[in-house]
């Protein structure tokens, strides 16, 4: 059993992640009754630990669902290794505790080669998405933190301490020891080290921007303390797996095997030998290649699967089990059950999706074309395979940001900040036939909210506010806030007599955006408001948003469930790649002495994401709840059509492999597919 | 002859560096750089790092440096033979060139002699029997060749292997092969996937050499000395093949100048959408994101090659016809 002793308050107090479940439950039966005709609008798993909820003080995490197995099974190619003497039996390779993961439908048979397809070293997140190697992770539905690495957690009363406890016995993929001087060894010689770490990431930082501490009680056990609360601790923790290939966003690192590229432990002769051997000028280079399993290689890893020595860089990507991982089924066999896992390299994208269709590759979502879907269902059978969809997790698959700091053309910035402007926009969009053309009929025409059945949903009342198509209400807004006065062409002037012409970018990324855009010019028409379409390449779609030179740019908001970790969409400060007001983000950034100074109803949005980060589970939800009524309040952003497979929700399935649930949590913080457990897939022969 | 050889080696490190110069340029001038569309990339993955994560990596990499200092580190450690670090593929770029050359040069052989081998044939044939049925056959087919998109003929082919043959034919290798080392095995494996790219490249190329050897020999086989070598009671194929056809084909010749360069660019749509591991993709993709060290040691390479490529159709052609040797 895990560890876990908190008292009353203090679960009442974060168990909020787990009350998500309990709401997301109870919230159900509106997501499916949504006449949509969508697939599968995602109803999420039975959460696993809600029975505790309303109980006591005693949260049982997933793991302490189902007792430790008094003995334990192995892979036959690992079978073979001990017959030889090359590897100790599975009972030593297993931690005195390990993870017992429930499978999803039934026990599985060890073998196979999952195979995926993958677009190169940019691709790397294709492989943490699989690996999702992180000390606790979210639960299949994406509702819950539960221990993954580690066996538990506890924080103090007012959540400024968070103790985690590891699990004694677990090694490494070399068999190496895995203990708190792993964490430490991240702590003082990645985060603290100036070189590696210039600035130390966010989640690591307390509000007066100095350092948390990072302690080693002892060889399990390791806490972190912040100056103050910290109720988002966890949420940032599921994250912190090493994805972007950035070691900034890494947690644990094989102290034993980092040392050596290190100058803390190397001789700086040595270790110059070492960069210039591999190429590299810095020793900072190679340390960020080797500290990373998919891009040197060699390093040992924690997770299922690691790299056979091949990398994100070669030609197919190959990983093999790790003989080390620290979790068993509920019967006692060591998972992951698949031997190996095999990503080829595609250069072009719907090389990849034709592979799909061709049935030759065994379970993906992601790079698979949702226009694709007519065609992977009617190939399924001769492909061998099915067709899942995992709708995102909230928000909406196309929205318009409008930015509400464009000053390139003032009158025209000035009617993108009028409220009744954007409403009209709204009101005189043709949702449902974007939905028709653009995104075959799924999803639901809606605002950028949460889901339904999300705890941080505001309500149908915000979600779907303006979005009727009401010409007659449009056009009255229009004439009210002074656009009365009309060209030859029946197109609307703006009030200093100059014409109006509004652009909308689209950066062809995920779907056919440039459909959606291309309705919406057509809509915007109808009620005398001219308006194009541009369609840009990345990097200077992405140029063009930091210098504040869009008006108008279409793209989805697949974060909404997660306002208050990472680089939430609706805090004005967070990425440097947002259209919603770049020189906000510089009045923040520079403390209000460059920029723009936000509205009032903007400022209380950086307010509730800055309160939130500090307060109990039960406020973290009202406050989001109100974040998003203001958010969908404002139009900001004009929701098309959300609750669609789009975002890598057209999942490929192998027909023979089972253990993959019919719906999940779809989206970026949760990992997807990695918090629906792959290492309990299996391949039914 | 051999003076006229060495000044134009002698030339060949100027003309690359002014090259690198330019190469580098114009591959800094598009807004951004590396990291900005290595942002955008995450972004269309659905992630976004916060700034102070973008900046440590400008800084790990050398982008806040200028243009020009950026250019002054590359081209010291190109001149010390050292290609540099790939910012996108974190592996040296010499390497990544030298493991995709070797199939890009076989590629380009066997395309080039899959198109000599029929052109130059139907050309003939085509010539020698003009406006004929099988003239206006090839005609047909020829323009067909030159006017589809050699991508669109591969993504058909690849559709009707698929619809038909129930295989994918894109990569160079199975699975199995694709990692390992050179092994005769291996090399078979390769002879069974490689017919397709070299087919599809050759076919544009095919259709219009044909049309140039057509049109060559028709100038050439109403000449006085075509007529001379038939009144001396010279057999019909010898006539033709003897004099007239060894002087039409020198424009394709003086052809292989760019056509050495062409083949390792002009592939790069074909090989992208058959995912072949080629120079090509790897030149397109350190394009498209500024990986600029990358993609400045593969055009410095490009120019090599045409360089190099004119010279040799420059002496293939003084070794075919004697009239225009460069006499000092």
């Amino acid at each position: 059993m895990s560890e876990r002793k908190l008292t009353r308050r203090q679960f009442m107090g974060y168990a909020g992640l787990v009350a998500s479940a309990t709401v997301a439950s109870a919230c159900r039966p509106a997501a499916t009754a949504a006449p949509t005709g969508t697939p599968a609008a995602p109803p999420p798993e039975a959460p696993t630990a809600t029975p505790a909820a309303t109980e006591g003080p005693t949260v049982a995490p997933v793991t302490a669902a189902t007792a430790v197995p008094a003995r334990y099974r192995e892979a036959p190619m690992l079978k073979e290794l001990v017959d030889q003497g090359a590897l100790p039996p599975v009972d030593e390779r297993l931690p005195e505790e390990p993870l017992v993961q429930p499978v999803v439908e039934e026990i599985g048979q060890y073998g196979g080669t999952w195979r995926r397809g993958f677009l190169g070293p940019s691709d790397h997140n294709n492989y943490t998405r699989v690996a999702y190697d992180a000390l606790v992770r979210f639960t299949p539905d994406g509702g819950d933190v539960v221990p993954h690495i580690i066996k538990g957690w506890e924080s103090s009363e007012d959540f400024t301490t968070w103790k985690l406890h590891l699990r004694p016995g677990m090694k490494w993929s070399d068999g190496e020891p895995f203990t708190a001087d792993d964490i430490m060894f991240w702590y003082e010689h990645i985060v603290l080290n100036e070189e590696l770490s210039p600035s130390v990431p966010g989640w690591m930082r307390n509000a007066d921007g100095s350092v948390a501490k990072v302690e080693k009680l002892d060889d399990y056990t390791v806490q972190w303390v912040y100056q103050g609360p910290n109720t988002v601790f966890l949420l940032e923790l599921a994250n912190k797996d090493g994805a972007d290939k950035a070691i900034m966003n890494l947690s644990f690192v094989p102290a034993h095997y980092l040392k050596q590229f290190h100058p803390d432990f190397v001789e700086k002769e040595e270790l110059d030998a070492k960069v210039k051997a591999a190429g590299f000028e810095t020793w900072v280079e190679l340390f960020a290649v080797e500290a990373m399993p998919h891009v040197g290689g060699k390093r040992p890893s924690t997770a299922a699967w690691v790299p056979d020595g091949s990398t994100v860089s070669d030609q197919i990507f190959a990983l093999k089990r790790n003989p080390y991982y620290f979790a068993v089924d509920p019967e006692g066999n060591q998972l992951p059950y698949i031997d190996h896992l095999r990503f080829t390299f595609f250069a072009d994208v719907e090389g990849l999706n034709l592979a799909a269709v061709a049935g030759e590759i065994d379970m993906q979502g992601r790079h698979i074309n949702m226009t694709n879907y007519p065609v992977l269902v009617e190939n399924a059978e001769k492909g061998g395979y099915r067709v899942l969809t995992w709708p995102t997790f909230g928000g909406c698959d196309a929205v318009l940001m409008c930015n509400q700091t464009f000053v390139n053309n003032p009158a025209i910035g000035e009617l993108l900040r009028v409220k009744d402007f954007r409403i009209a926009l709204s009101h005189a969009m043709d949702r449902e036939q974007i939905r028709e053309t653009a995104f075959l009929g799924l999803g639901e025409p809606r605002q950028p909210v949460p889901a339904p059945w999300h705890p941080y949903y505001p309500g149908d009342e915000w979600a779907y506010k303006y979005i009727e198509r009401d010409l007659d209400k449009a056009n009255e807004l229009l004439d009210s806030i002074g656009l009365d006065q009309r060209d030859g062409d029946g197109f609307r002037l703006l009030p200093n007599g100059e014409r109006l012409d509004l652009e909308i970018q689209v950066i062809p990324a995920f779907a056919n955006w440039p459909d959606v855009g291309q309705i919406v010019v057509q809509n915007w028409a109808d009620v005398g408001v001219r308006a194009h379409v541009e369609i840009r390449e990345r990097a200077l779609g992405f140029q063009m948003r930091d210098t504040n030179d869009l008006m108008i740019e279409i793209w989805n908001d697949d974060t909404t469930g997660f306002p208050f970790t990472g680089q939430p969409k609706q805090d004005p400060r967070s990425t440097i790649a947002l259209t919603f007001g770049p020189l906000f983000r510089k009045w923040y950034e520079t403390g209000g002495a460059e920029g723009m100074e936000p509205p009032p109803e903007i400022k209380r949005l950086v307010e509730i994401i800055d309160e939130a980060k500090v307060s109990s589970r039960e406020r973290q939800i009202e406050l989001a709840q109100e974040l998003f009524r203001i958010w969908a309040d404002n139009v900001w952003e004009l929701g098309t059509v959300g609750l669609t497979p789009m975002v890598q929700g057209v999942v490929v399935v192998n027909k023979d492999m089972r253990n993959v649930p019919e719906t999940a949590g779809n989206d970026w913080p949760l990992r997807t597919p990695g918090n629906t457990r792959p290492e309990q897939y299996f391949f039914k022969r | 002859m051999i003076a006229y050889v060495i000044k134009r080696l002698l030339l060949l490190p100027l003309l690359l560096f002014l090259f690198s110069v330019f190469a580098f340029f114009v591959i800094q001038a598009p807004p951004g750089d590396f990291l900005t569309s290595y942002i955008a990339q995450l972004a269309a993955s659905g992630t976004s790092m916060d700034r102070a994560q973008i900046d440590a990596l400008r800084q790990l990499y050398g982008l806040d440096q200028p243009v020009a200092v950026q250019y002054l580190k590359w081209v010291t450690r190109v001149m010390h033979g050292d290609l540099g670090v790939s910012l996108d593929w974190q592996r040296s770029n010499l390497q990544l060139i030298q493991e995709r050359l070797v199939l890009t040069v076989v590629i380009a052989l066997l395309t080039l002699l899959l198109t000599w081998a029929v052109a130059v044939p139907v050309g003939i044939y085509s010539a020698t029997h003009q406006y004929s049925w099988g003239d206006y056959l090839f005609a047909v087919l020829n323009y067909v060749g030159v006017a589809t998109p050699s991508f669109l003929v591969a993504l058909v082919l690849m559709w009707l292997a698929f619809r038909y043959l129930g295989i994918s034919v894109t990569g160079l290798f199975s699975p199995e092969y694709v990692n390992a080392p050179w092994s005769l095995e291996r090399v078979i494996d390769l002879l069974r996937h490689i017919w397709v790219p070299v087919i599809i490249l050759g076919l544009s190329g095919t259709a219009r050499l044909a049309r140039i050897m057509r049109a060559n020999l028709l100038d050439e086989l109403h000449k006085p000395y075509v007529a001379m070598a038939r009144a001396k009671g010279l057999p019909e194929w010898k006539v033709v093949l003897r004099y007239p056809v060894r002087l039409a084909i020198n424009p394709l010749i003086s052809s292989i100048g760019w056509y050495l360069p062409q083949i390792f660019s002009g592939s790069l749509i074909v090989a992208t959408v058959l995912n072949l591991p080629t120079i090509g993709p790897l030149m397109l993709r350190s394009l498209i994101n500024q990986d600029m060290f990358l993609a400045g040691a593969i055009v410095l390479i490009y120019c090599l090659l045409a360089i190099l490529g004119t010279l040799i159709s420059d002496l293939l052609l003084a070794w075919a016809d004697p009239r225009i040797r460069v006499e000092r």
